[in-house]
């Protein structure tokens, strides 16, 4: 016989689809080899069933003619439904006949002749005819689906192990080593695995697990970029192979060829389906590691989180009471006779208080860093004039601001804002402090109070150094500190962040400006607000 | 001074600390008794009968919040806390349970004497004193109900001039907005703490020189406003 080589390709219609109607290259049933298995495996049963027959016959024979006569009918029944139950029903048909021909020949007169003279007898005969093949064919039937459901279940149970398995995997070759074994378990050997590599490309799978077809035909998949599933049949062997990608939302992992073997176009459909269940559930899998591996990873950010707040916690709190001790006893210092008596005295203790105060606003940023993370600020909203909270800021950072003009300006008839003043004011403090670290000794630093509808803007206009535009989208990010102020100007980088969380913490936003490099920097708040006072009328 | 040292008793499990405060006050003039804990605390209070009270709250027995309590039920000796947190709802509970005022750590000399200075001088207020409260160019005269600028006379309006009235008895000393809330206003208004800023705005442009940078009603954020009696130089220009 002459068999074409024939490629198809599975319309990549959709991942999950039914394959079935891919699988169109299925060999033609039967060649002399396959026709010798099979009359071997029919004739046995024929031969059986007749011999059952026989069975019966002799058993009957020596009862006598009379007595033989009425039970034939159903004892012959007996190797009939045997026979369908065990063979199916051709074997089952020639028993049938087989025992028509033995009970007329031995039983009904004219004995030891297929000649039947009674018309009862006729009926006899016709009726044992349909009882039989009634009979044999619901028995045939009930063990077809026996088998399938037997079968069935088989194959349930081995899906049941594997899904088992796979809930075991924790890694992608986990889930590899997993469908090989599994596929090799319940399919035959025939199972290669293309493994896909972090560089793109595919590593086949070791010599002599996928014929020379199969390899080419995976090659070009990778290679056209289209990812499909296709059934191929490998020409020389008559095989036929599944061929399908292993992905999941993220990555595709590889592809897998799949020997499904050869059969009918049924035989094939039916494996087919059932690798397609596996390969369902090996999906699933992945999903299942992509969200677990998505998981860890947000674990480990936490824990790398928390280790860092545990960390600001204990350095701030450990810090605190030595400072404390610092500050005061070097403001005791300051203010002793002797000590205001010497100047070399004086300036030391002087430079003592400052760096304590310096320290001191590093602990305090620590300190509100750890608690916007600990469990987050919870404001305590009032009524505040927005004068009282910058001027309270002005006064706070008086030191840091020293070496700057600070212009306030303040429209007329402010409306209260809606806010937590202290959070507030340690966010324009921030931002203050900001201005006048990046800004040079005797420039202005202009501070703009103004009212628009239901809201307050403060805003703080530096002619500092600037903002890089690329600079400005990681301004809100905690610990950014641009690499082009890290060696020359102090700080944490917790401040603007500290800022700007504390302002959205109070229903705020907090905006930045800045024309760029060198062009000074205005950074402003807005805040919910009360309608404006103008009348001096107390707002609702 | 003519009378005796004021006594003041420090309170603190900080040895350091307690070692500069003892300083501070002895070179101006204070006589100091401590205590590490809030036992010895309660029992130097009845035993050396001090003047002024420093409190930490961090006590290893007791919270100082507590201590305050104790204190309270059988004393008005002037009591200021030292706090190394600085939440705004913990100061108000404070001065609510009857602390004068509240300074919190780390902190000067300077401004924790003018604070012990400021309660001792309303404790120990008696009718011989005069009855005028000066702040800076202020001053304010508690029983003619008048009040001058730099010797010229202003004129307040009688709620403006209540409010006036409390800092100024309190001088140097914060009063939280329920206090003055409560002094000022009856009924539903009490609760409004929109009137008061109101209020303090309005003040502030009859008596600052710059009403947009006050320097004698100081806001203390979240907690209250304090009339200053020892004016710091300006910082903004």
């Amino acid at each position: 016989m002459n068999y074409h080589p024939s490629v198809v390709e599975g319309s990549a219609k959709e991942q999950t689809g039914p394959l079935e109607n891919d699988v169109v290259a299925a060999p033609p049933p039967g060649n002399e080899r396959s026709l010798r298995g099979a009359f071997l495996t029919s004739a046995l049963p024929l031969l059986l069933s007749c011999a059952g027959i026989g069975v019966v016959t002799a058993a009957l024979l020596p009862m006598g003619q009379r007595a033989a006569a009425n039970l034939v009918p159903i004892a012959y029944l007996i190797p009939v439904i045997f026979a369908a139950t065990r063979w199916g029903l051709r074997p089952a048909l020639v028993a049938s006949i087989a025992g028509i021909a033995a009970a007329d020949f031995f039983f009904f007169p004219p004995l030891y002749s297929f000649h039947v003279d009674d018309p009862q007898e006729v009926i006899d005969i016709l009726l044992f005819l349909v009882i039989s093949l009634v009979s044999s064919d619901l028995a045939a039937r009930l063990r077809r689906e026996t088998e399938t459901l037997r079968q069935r279940e088989g194959e349930i149970q081995h899906l049941y192990e594997f899904s088992r398995r796979l809930a075991a995997c924790f890694t992608v070759s986990d889930l590899v080593a997993a469908i090989q074994d599994h596929l090799a378990r319940t399919l035959g050997p025939d199972v290669a695995f293309f493994v896909a590599m972090p560089d793109g490309h595919f590593e086949p799978p070791e010599l002599g697990s996928a014929p020379q077809t199969v390899r080419e035909s995976v090659a070009a998949m990778v290679a056209s970029a289209r990812i499909s599933a296709r059934t191929i049949v490998d020409q020389p062997m008559r095989e036929t192979w599944l061929i399908r990608a292993i992905f999941s939302q993220t990555a595709v992992h590889g592809v897998i060829a799949i020997n499904i073997g050869r059969g009918s176009r049924e035989t094939i459909a039916n494996k087919t389906s059932s690798v397609e269940a596996i390969l369902e559930e090996v999906s699933l899998t992945l999903q299942r590691l992509d969200i677990g591996k998505a998981m860890e990873d947000a674990r480990l950010r936490l824990q790398a989180q928390l280790l860092r707040d545990a960390f600001h916690g204990t350095l701030s709190h450990e810090l605190c009471s030595p400072l404390a001790a610092i500050k005061g006893s070097a403001s005791v210092l300051e203010s002793m006779p002797t000590v205001r008596a010497d100047n070399r005295a004086r300036m030391l203790v002087e430079a003592v208080s400052e760096e304590a105060a310096q320290l001191d606003g590093f602990i305090q940023n620590l300190l509100n860093a750890t608690r916007v993370t600990a469990g987050g600020i919870k404001p305590r909203l009032q009524w505040a004039d927005p004068e009282d909270i910058v001027n309270a800021a002005i006064t706070r950072r008086a030191k840091h601001l020293s070496a700057h003009r600070v212009q306030t300006t303040f429209a007329g008839d402010l409306p209260l804002v809606h806010v937590d003043t202290s959070l507030i004011e340690e966010a324009c403090g921030q931002l203050l402090e900001n201005a006048a670290k990046y800004s040079p000794s005797a420039s202005t630093i202009a501070v703009r109070v103004t009212a628009d509808s239901g809201h307050v803007i403060v805003s703080i206009c530096d002619q500092g150094v600037g903002i890089a535009p690329d600079e400005k989208l990681q301004l809100g990010r905690r610990s950014f500190r641009s690499p082009r102020h890290q060696a020359s100007i102090p700080g944490s980088g917790l401040g603007f962040w500290i800022a700007s969380t504390f302002v959205q913490a109070n229903g705020g936003t907090i905006a930045v400006l800045s024309q760029g490099h060198g062009h000074g920097t205005t950074v402003s708040i807005l805040l919910p607000a009360s309608r404006p006072t103008a009348s001096g009328q107390t707002p609702k | 001074m003519n009378k005796p040292a004021n006594i003041v008793l420090l309170v603190d499990d900080e040895p350091k600390i307690r070692r500069f405060l003892r300083a501070g006050f002895e070179l101006n003039g204070f006589d100091v008794t401590e205590a590490e804990n809030a036992a010895d605390a309660l029992k130097a209070a009845t035993l050396s009968a001090p003047d002024l009270i420093i409190l930490d709250l961090a006590l290893p027995d007791l919270h100082g919040t507590e201590v305050l309590e104790r204190l309270r039920s059988w004393s008005n000796v002037p009591v200021i806390i030292l706090s190394v947190v600085a939440s705004e709802e913990e100061k108000v509970r404070l001065l609510q349970a009857g602390a004068d005022d509240y300074i919190v750590k780390p902190f000067g000399m300077a401004e924790l004497l003018a604070r012990s200075e400021a309660a001792l001088r309303r404790y120990f207020k008696t009718a011989t004193e005069s009855p005028v409260i000066v702040a800076g160019p202020l001053s304010v005269d508690l029983v003619s109900r008048t009040v001058s600028l730099n010797q010229t006379q202003v004129r307040l309006t009688r709620k403006e001039y209540r409010l006036l009235h409390i800092l100024a008895t309190h001088v140097g000393l914060v009063v939280t907005h329920d206090h003055l809330l409560r002094e000022i206003w009856t009924g539903n208004q009490r609760d409004n703490v929109q009137y008061l800023r109101i209020l303090v705005r309005k003040l502030r442009q009859k008596i600052e020189a710059d009403p947009n940078q006050p320097r004698l009603v100081i806001t203390e954020s979240g907690v209250g406003y304090r009339l200053q009696n020892r004016l710091q130089p300006s910082t903004a220009e």
